[in-house]
């Protein structure tokens, strides 16, 4: 069990686990609802999907992130001291942020996209009135003020403990011939989120702050480039480092089960350098049809998207193989979802990187395609590292043991989603677009496999969650806070 | 043609990562001395490294000399002088300068929006998505199209453009070369 996290904090982590498993179910009916409804095997209006669509976007990477920061909170407690109080505002102002998303989509009709491109939530608020697109909007930007608050703090504590954010990446290392090793693995994933995330919701801020001001005074205006711009830099990145939060999971977890160290040498850190770097870059691939953006702009946004597989492919999912290799692992739950889920994450990553070809792009942009990647590696890596992390949790807090129907939900749930996101690709090839509440014919099967895949990924995530909160029953029964035990 | 490359280099390159996950799972059950694995592990390390880099490279290379919107690219393939059309996105409907086309033209689609942000999807006769460019208000984006086959090609909306985004679609002819016989 983890002594060094505050028994407040470990309070705050259960209650981001518990939402994120429960919000997680109902997004997944979410998606079945509109696969369904374009697989022709049920109906409901275009109002309805589109509904439906907005809060499916904006609710699976909010409660991505809302898991990954429980497990960032967890390890990184282990390396440095953290007051709890900072962790349980930012739920709060989750939370609060959430209900009124969920305000503006359910009681006022907001269904623009969690995309919510400029000027499109000014025009549809004259259309069905300011209340939809105001709710949204603010719900946004107060869950976003959320998690600023929460990495300004973060940033301070490594600043304290480590002596400044470049040293937490090691920097003293890669620049200055520092000898040894950085700094945890929990900690160098914790200073690349700060800053890339800080980055992300500043910009976030600017573009939902600018688009409130237009829908109450329509004579202030954006430029809509530049609103998209911001909209993907806060969108694109904030997305993208929920994997960065979680995958420091898959390093404690991983080196603790092979007693191998996973240490933050010279190449990890250069590795980690980079993805910070990259992360911020990247998201211009959004862009790549936006031939009004400047050409090497574009061009930057090909070639570093390319670039921002290799840290991934090369360092960690590659250390993660060599980790595993000839270490006579115990196979349980957490060890086998953590070494499936970077799997998943690099296999997302190949058809992203395809895709962030421009000549490709130019025929695959806003096509199935594009969910067909984002569910892969959020599906089967962010999420799977989350589930992961779950059942370590109660099982080291508490006392969960693998069981029989564990093995089955993995292999019920990974099978069902290579299911649903080979019939995203599919669907992408023969170039059905994304977002369209009705299909034609010649989509609705790929839809349709897509709908009964989903059904058992629901089933497999029922399983699990109700593993889950069985698991944690058990917890906090071992031993009090601070007070070592033999039993540890 | 490039759907297809993608989604049989996606299952390439997907099928040689699972054979590595499987593989190092069934050699998760022997034991081995950490220090020489990683030893062993850096150098193979070091050529796959290399690896990945030359294929990226190579795609980079083979692909950033065909840029969709390069006008001199067009030009150069163009076997006729290009045809401008003006086109305008507006919730939900296509409006276009000129809609007939023929066989062999060469049309330069000048696309932007009057209200908010939509995607211009030129899809052909096959439902196959030729081409593609966005439609932002305040700018025009263009894009070039030589039409080869004849048929009923058609534009989607392929940007989120609010509830009607699925029936923001246009249907255009493109007559046989010479076919049409009022010109
Ligand atoms: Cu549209």
């Amino acid at each position: 069990m983890n002594d060094a996290i505050h028994p407040l904090a470990r309070k705050a982590v259960i209650w981001h686990l518990a939402v994120t498993a429960l919000v997680l179910i109902l997004m997944m009916i979410f998606g079945v609802i509109m696969l369904m409804n374009q697989g022709e095997m049920i109906s409901i209006t275009p109002q309805w999907f589109y509904k439906i669509m907005t809060a499916h976007g904006t609710g699976m990477v909010g409660i991505a992130a809302l898991g990954g920061t429980a497990i960032l909170w967890y390890f990184l407690s282990k390396y440095v001291k953290l007051n709890p109080a900072i962790l349980i505002v930012n739920f709060v102002l989750f939370l609060t942020g959430v209900t009124m998303v969920l305000i503006a989509i359910f009681v006022f009709d907001f269904s623009d996209g969690w995309t919510f491109l400029y000027p499109l939530p000014a025009q549809s608020a004259k259309m069905y009135g300011a209340a939809g697109a105001v709710f949204f909007l603010s719900g946004m930007l107060i869950l976003g003020i959320g998690f600023l608050l929460l990495y300004m703090y973060l940033a301070a504590r490594l600043t304290a403990v480590y002596g400044g954010i470049g040293k937490a990446l090691g920097w003293d290392i890669i620049f200055r011939g520092k000898k040894g090793y950085g700094p945890p693995a929990a900690v160098v994933a914790t200073a690349m989120v700060i800053i890339t995330n800080s980055t992300a919701l500043l910009a976030g801020a600017t573009v939902l702050a600018a688009s409130l001001v237009n829908i109450m005074n329509p004579a202030i205006t954006i430029d809509p480039l530049l609103a998209k711009h911001l909209t993907y830099a806060f969108g694109h990145i904030f997305a993208n480092c929920t994997i960065y939060m979680a995958v420091i999971a898959v390093y404690e977890v991983l080196s603790e089960y092979t007693k191998r160290p996973w240490k933050a040498n010279k190449v990890f850190l250069i590795a980690w350098n980079c993805s910070t770097l990259f992360t911020l870059m990247i998201y211009t691939h959004h862009l790549l049809m936006d031939f009004a953006v400047p050409k090497w702009m574009l061009i930057i946004g090909q070639v570093f998207s390319y670039a921002n597989g290799l840290p991934v492919m090369v360092v960690t999912a590659y250390g993660a193989l060599m980790i595993v290799y000839r270490s006579r692992m115990k196979w349980d739950f957490a060890s086998s979802l953590f070494f499936l889920s970077m799997f998943g994450w690099v296999a997302g990553a190949i058809p992203a990187i395809i895709d962030a070809t421009i000549v490709v792009n130019h025929v695959m942009h806003n096509t199935k395609w594009v969910p067909g990647h984002f569910h892969t590696y959020m599906g089967m890596g962010v999420v799977a590292m989350i589930i992961g992390f779950m059942y370590y949790f109660n099982k080291t807090e508490g006392n969960q043991q693998h069981r029989g129907i564990d093995t089955f939900t993995i292999t019920l749930y990974f099978a069902f989603f290579t299911g649903l996101v080979g019939s995203f690709l599919y669907a992408g090839g023969i170039s059905a677009p994304r977002r369209w509440a009705e299909h034609l014919p010649q989509w609705v099967l790929s839809d349709q496999v897509g709908a009964v895949s989903g059904i058992f990924i629901v089933l497999a995530a029922i399983i699990f969650t109700a593993r889950f909160f069985a698991g944690l029953r058990s917890v906090g029964t071992k031993v009090p806070y601070h007070k070592k035990s033999a039993a540890g | 043609m490039y759907q297809l490359i993608a989604m049989y280099a996606t299952v390439f390159f997907v099928f040689l990562l699972a054979l590595a996950f499987a593989f190092v799972y069934g050699e998760s059950k022997r034991s081995g001395e950490y220090s020489a694995i990683q030893e062993k592990g850096y150098k193979i390390r070091k050529f796959y490294f290399l690896g990945l880099i030359a294929i990226m490279a190579f795609a980079t290379i083979m692909t950033l000399g065909r840029l969709p919107y390069d006008r001199n690219q067009a030009e150069a393939e163009g076997f006729s002088e290009t045809k401008v059309v003006k086109v305008t996105g507006i919730q939900y409907a296509w409006e276009m300068s000129e809609e007939r086309f023929e066989v062999g033209d060469t049309v330069q689609f000048d696309v932007t929006a009057s209200d908010v942000t939509h995607g211009f999807g030129l899809y052909n006769e096959k439902m196959e998505l030729v081409a593609q460019t966005q439609a932002m208000p305040e700018y025009t984006n263009t894009v070039y199209y030589t039409f080869e086959e004849p048929g009923t090609y058609q534009i989607l909306c392929l940007e989120y453009c609010s509830t009607g985004h699925h029936v923001m679609v246009k249907k255009i002819v493109v007559e046989p070369e010479g076919g049409s016989s009022d010109e």
